[in-house]
């Protein structure tokens, strides 16, 4: 019975793949949940940087409304001539619409610049984002693959500094950065967000109890909401600065620059585990509809099968007499 | 305030590494160290690479910290650096062989710059390293 065999064999391949989309799902929670807890340690590091950026921009700018503070890295440059773009991607699928939708905005970004002329450096991070704009021929100026779930800020750090040497040599006039921003367990939007020029002196600080919430309100990467988040901490305290509080915050800024990279990073890969979570789960799901659905149609088959045969031989015997 | 020492964080982007209660912090500010104790008056400061030490009775932590910036207040001692990593983890040998290394010619003016505070660096951490040993 080729029909048989053939729905046994199937159903068997599906049970398999169900096996492995289960254990992804399993795997990728759990790397959710170390991602998240390493970007909510990491949460205390921006924090302070913000509260420490508060201080001081309160000891340097008494009484004036708003960042008078000058400062190469807080300038916008006009006209926008060259602009750095770096996409963040997954090294692996089988992630849903992770990827495309950061390489969506992504294009979308280099399409606008193209028709503004803006000479466009591309960076990628990831295998996914690499083999996309290989296919697509699009040229990049570097590529990354050794960002995995586990982002170290060292590593991190050669990025950042890397982009900072560019900008203040004039290379580009801003530098973007392209991934999928998490806001909630159950939330997470592709963005394409501006590095530098900085819009603040702080690193924007998320509120508290963000990992859990789902009803976290989209909070759109503008700079009013950068700027809504340095108001986190205005202290009375008069501090004693050493060596003097402009010079601690032109230190700052770079700091700044590279703690915001790094939670790119960070929420990348919180992010992506999220999509593979989610991903998986439907397969699991869709596998175990269509073991149902193919159980039935072999329970079916086999009885008419077994019907078939027994006219066969009822028939035979009538034949007999 | 009562005075029951002073509290000591020390914060790095990537997780808190210290978060503990100390009767005196010796840490590394960019022109020298700095001593503090219990009733230190508010200070933020830019940070050196060096040792910095926590005492607490008897005992002696020691750790390597690569710049940064320091936050005293209300008697919390909080140091935010790039890297923190305690003194008995650092690798001598490994220090000293890259040390021994004969510095690459450098293209630019800045990259000499950039070389010599690697260097210096090393050097600073090499130190914290042996002090360690003795």
């Amino acid at each position: 019975m080729p029909k048989l065999r053939h729905l046994v064999l199937r159903r068997k391949a599906i049970q398999n793949i169900r096996k492995i989309t289960r254990t992804m799902e399993l795997i990728a929670t759990a790397r959710f949940k170390r991602a998240l807890d390493r970007a909510v340690e990491a949460e205390a590091y921006t924090r302070k940087i913000a509260e420490l950026a508060a201080d001081l921009s309160a000891a340097t700018l008494p009484a004036s409304a708003g960042h008078t503070l000058q400062h190469l890295l807080l300038e916008k440059r006009e006209p926008v001539r060259s602009s750095l773009l770096l996409v963040i991607c997954s090294n692996r699928g089988l992630c849903g619409g992770y990827n495309s939708a950061i390489l969506r905005v992504a294009t979308e970004r280099m399409q606008q610049y193209e028709q503004s002329g803006v000479r466009l450096y591309l960076e990628l991070s990831g295998k996914r984002a690499i083999a996309y704009f290989r296919y697509h021929g699009v040229p990049s100026e570097a590529q990354y693959t050794h960002f995995e779930d586990k982002p170290r800020f060292e590593e991190v750090e050669v990025l950042a500094n890397r982009y900072l040497d560019g900008y203040l040599t004039r290379r580009y006039d801003q530098v973007e950065v392209a991934y999928m921003k998490f806001l909630s367990a159950s939330r997470q939007t592709p963005v394409v967000e501006t590095l530098l020029p900085l819009s603040t002196i702080a690193p924007p600080v998320r509120r508290p109890g963000w990992g859990t919430s789902a009803t976290s309100p989209i909070a759109e990467p503008t700079p009013a909401s950068l700027a809504r988040s340095t108001s986190v901490v205005s202290s009375t305290i008069e501090y004693e600065f050493l060596p003097d509080p402009r010079s601690i915050l032109e230190e700052l800024l770079p700091m700044s620059l590279k703690v915001r990279l790094f939670k790119c990073f960070l929420d990348a890969a919180v992010s992506e585990q999220i999509a593979r979570r989610i991903a998986m789960k439907q397969a699991t799901d869709n596998a175990t509809e269509m073991i149902r659905v193919i159980t039935r149609q072999y329970n079916r088959a086999r009885q008419a099968h077994i019907t078939k045969e027994i006219l066969e031989v009822l028939s035979g015997a009538e034949a007999l007499k | 305030m009562p005075r029951e020492g002073l509290h000591c964080q020390v914060i790095t982007p990537e997780r808190i590494v210290v978060d503990e209660r100390a009767d005196f912090v010796a840490l590394p500010l960019y022109d020298g160290e700095l001593g503090v104790l219990p009733g230190r008056a508010p200070l933020v400061g830019r940070l050196g690479f060096g040792e910095l030490r926590l005492r607490r009775g008897e005992e002696i932590k020691r750790y390597y910290v690569d710049g940064g910036f320091v936050q005293i207040k209300r008697d919390t001692v909080t140091l935010l650096t790039a890297k923190a990593v305690p003194a008995h983890e650092l690798d001598v040998r490994a220090l000293e062989n890259e040390l021994a290394q004969p510095l690459a010619p450098a293209a630019t003016a800045e990259a000499r710059e950039r070389q010599q505070a690697q260097r210096e660096r090393q050097r600073a951490m090499l130190r914290v390293a042996q002090k360690q040993q003795i």
